[in-house]
């Protein structure tokens, strides 16, 4: 399997910096997305330790799962110190549900959903791509030191562990097992395109939703409002209990 | 013969615990498993570890109680939304998509998420889970209750009186008059994330002095008789789904903290930070006795369970301890919403099934899973972590001479904690007498500000008879 990464496309380019240099503040929401999506990468590995029945992958699953952790330690650092703990970035990091919320690490580990080839697949092709990205944006953040000492970093990381897994897959090939390399890594490219046209669709209907819901606050909260205000008492102080109720008579009610 | 699986979820810290016949037989908070910190999806890997603990199978449970009622919580965040329109729209669209697609279908997205029988379904207030959690846990027949979080459903501080005919409530404040809450927005503007940084707020405070305090008293107004209500202009929890505090609380007390910016004590501006640190806490130890000598007037007994997330303010705990009226303090060690799980199980036994509990309902501090020697064995050998098994006395002494060394040791025994604190069972050990270990304890090891403090160990002995913190307040979060 190579190990060279590919030149950026030019729209990678285009985009990376319009979101990097021109949309202000959004170069730190973007490493405050990368801190949760390194975390939650980490998890998946220290997953992959746990549940792996190839012992002798267990020591690289496990360096890989701290690599991942201390990236997330330094993006958190970089959003933090760029954003001076302001904005959309410190929201993003406060996000305790953030990994959660964006699939990053469901019940079932990522592991436990694939094969160990196929897993190992997802590793090199994930990581492939992650560095060729992360190359992009070390370059339009060149006049930052610390940034761009923090992505060489990242990059010295990224190259063992597009090695390792590589030289695994590999030896896959080797053992007669090429075939179901090749299905692993098609699979691989599959779920990428899969999760990214989930995530639009996800995002667009959010979008919707909000406005709607806009909508929806306008025209129905805003009359009701008045009302509220008509009528409203400030609940303070001591407020005695009710009548009590029988306990198994409220215990099945959600209200 | 009953199996019944409490459970928090939803918001944060979720957790599952089985009782087996009044008796506590697992107990775990989703994160122990997940590795996601205060995570707050349905507990599925720590109900499959509570299972798995008492050897049955899901269909063997009875009843899952879920520790809040939902309904009343929507009413009262689309009464908020009503009531500060036009503040609200942000908070509004977040609140509604995720209720409308998530929280508002609890019993069948619960049931689908466990694979237990929608019908086995129970529902308790959220306030009355942690005061079953303190109350039964307590093992005691007579006791008054007092509960402080952030908000449960409109409740925000309940007191209760507790007896054998189950849990009494007496009266209650309500969102968005909430210590809690106040807390939090402090806890926010010190430049920490609210629902996590709370306990940092409470290592910054001894840095500073409360010069601060007739200030935020302002904020959080304590009246004499022990009820606190809100001055809402300098808190904007009420409608706002990302910031708990205003501009109105930076012109009373200065520019807010930066997140992640270094605290410095010795500055001027470090000396302001742990000055206002110090002074929310202060009027919330004031709020907390007063509320405690509150409760005492209305249910006569000598012994207070305190529960809530307020509860794990272990220095606050102490001040009750020390100036108010109990002479006995049991707090339930997973104070917060995780504690809700084992409060929900506890009072359907004993309140909704009419069962009676045994004297000792089994709380331990180990209710977590225990992992046996050879996988941890094969694991290290997997990892090539270089190892020797020990008997105890060895593993004993050579931790000993560790310590004594200068080195800091990682000390797993038996199963994980049940709450937030670390007890001995997944503890960092290391030499207090050294003045550098502080700071390398926190950090090249836990990453963390230089400023947060460790809790001393030291073999345990009956207090002496002046002590000021009597043996039912040997909790962990009492500060003692």
């Amino acid at each position: 399997m190579s190990t060279a990464l590919a030149a950026p496309s030019l729209s990678l380019r285009a985009i990376s910096y319009i979101v990097w240099r021109l949309v202000p503040g959004r170069g730190p929401t973007k490493m405050a997305e990368f801190s949760h999506t390194e975390a939650g990468s980490g998890l998946d590995m220290l997953a992959a330790v746990e549940e792996t029945p190839r012992r002798d992958l267990r020591r690289r699953y496990f360096q890989h799962a701290l690599d991942e952790l201390k990236h997330a330690r330094m993006f958190r650092e970089q959003a933090i110190a760029l954003s001076q703990g302001r904005g959309r970035a410190a929201a993003v990091l406060d996000d305790a549900e953030y990994i959660g919320s964006h699939g990053i690490r469901g019940k079932e580990s990522l592991f436990s959903s694939l094969s160990e080839v196929e897993f190992l697949a997802f590793v090199w092709v994930h990581e492939k791509r992650g560095a060729e990205q992360f190359q992009v944006y070390s370059d339009l953040m060149d006049d930052d030191p610390a940034v761009r000492a923090m992505f060489a970093e990242i990059a010295r990381d990224e190259r063992f562990h597009i090695s390792y897994s590589a030289a695994e897959l590999d030896r896959y090939r080797t053992a007669g097992e090429g075939a179901a390399v090749d299905r692993a890594v098609r699979s691989v490219w599959w779920r990428r395109y899969k999760q990214g046209w989930l995530r639009f669709s996800h995002d667009f209907g959010a979008m919707m939703a909000g406005l709607w819901l806009s909508l929806l606050w306008l025209v129905l909260i805003g009359p009701f409002s008045l009302i509220a205000r008509l009528t409203e008492k400030s609940a303070t102080g001591f407020i005695p209990a009710g009548p009590a109720q029988p306990a198994a008579a409220r215990a099945r009610e959600l209200g | 013969m009953s199996y019944i699986l409490g459970v928090s979820a939803l918001y944060h810290d979720a957790a599952a615990a089985l009782i087996h016949d009044g008796r506590i037989v697992a107990a775990a908070s989703e994160e122990r498993f997940s590795r996601i910190k205060h995570d707050a999806s349905f507990p599925v890997l720590a109900t499959r570890y509570c299972l798995q603990k008492a050897g049955i199978p899901v269909e063997a449970i009875d009843h899952v109680v879920y520790y809040e009622k939902p309904l009343r919580k929507f009413e009262r965040i689309l009464v908020s939304q009503v009531t500060h329109f036009p503040r609200t729209l942000q908070s509004f669209r977040r609140a509604t998509f995720n209720w409308l697609t998530d929280k508002l279908w609890v019993r069948a997205n619960l049931s689908a998420a466990l694979g237990v029988r929608p019908e086995t379904l129970l529902f308790c207030d959220h306030h009355l889970s942690h005061a079953a959690s303190a109350f039964y846990c307590a093992n005691t027949p007579n006791a008054a209750i007092l509960t402080v979080d952030g908000v449960g459903e409109w409740a925000t501080t309940s007191l209760y009186r507790g007896g054998p005919g189950g849990i009494e409530l007496l009266s209650e404040l309500q969102f968005p008059h909430s210590i809690g809450l106040v807390y939090s927005a402090f806890t926010a503007y010190l430049g920490f994330a609210v629902n996590d940084g709370e306990y940092k707020v409470m290592g910054m405070a001894p840095y500073g002095e409360p010069r601060f305090e007739d200030a935020v008293r302002k904020v959080l107004r304590l009246r004499d008789d022990g009820s606190v209500d809100v001055d809402l202009r300098y808190v904007s929890y009420h409608y706002s789904a990302t910031d708990s505090f205003t501009g109105a609380l930076e012109d009373l007390l200065g520019p807010a903290r930066f997140p992640g910016s270094p605290f410095d004590p010795q500055s001027a501006e470090g000396r302001r930070f742990a000055d206002i640190a110090a002074s929310i806490q202060k009027v919330t130890e004031d709020a907390l006795v007063g509320l405690a000598k509150a409760l005492h007037r209305q249910v006569s007994t000598d012994t207070l369970c305190l529960a809530g997330g307020v509860a794990l303010n272990s220095v606050a705990n102490r001040h009750i301890l020390q100036r108010g009226p109990f002479q006995r303090l049991f707090v339930q060690p997973a104070a917060g919403d995780a504690g809700g799980a084992i409060g929900a199980a506890l009072w359907a036994h004993r309140e909704v099934l009419g069962q009676p509990l045994p004297a000792d309902v089994g709380l331990r501090p180990d209710l977590g899973a225990a992992y046996p020697d050879a996988a941890i064995g094969e694991l290290l050998g997997d990892l090539k972590v270089r190892h020797e098994v020990l008997d105890e006395d060895q593993l004993v002494e050579h931790a000993a001479t560790d310590i004594a060394a200068g080195r800091v040791i990682g000390w797993v025994q038996g199963g994980f904690e049940w709450g937030p604190r670390a007890l001995g069972h997944r503890s960092i050990l290391a030499n207090p007498a050294d003045p550098a270990m502080k700071e390398r304890v926190n950090q090249r090891i836990k990453f963390r500000e230089l400023f947060r403090p460790f809790a001393p160990r030291s073999p345990w002995r009956p207090p002496a008879p002046t002590s000021t913190c009597p043996p039912a307040a040997s909790s962990p979060s009492t500060g003692c």
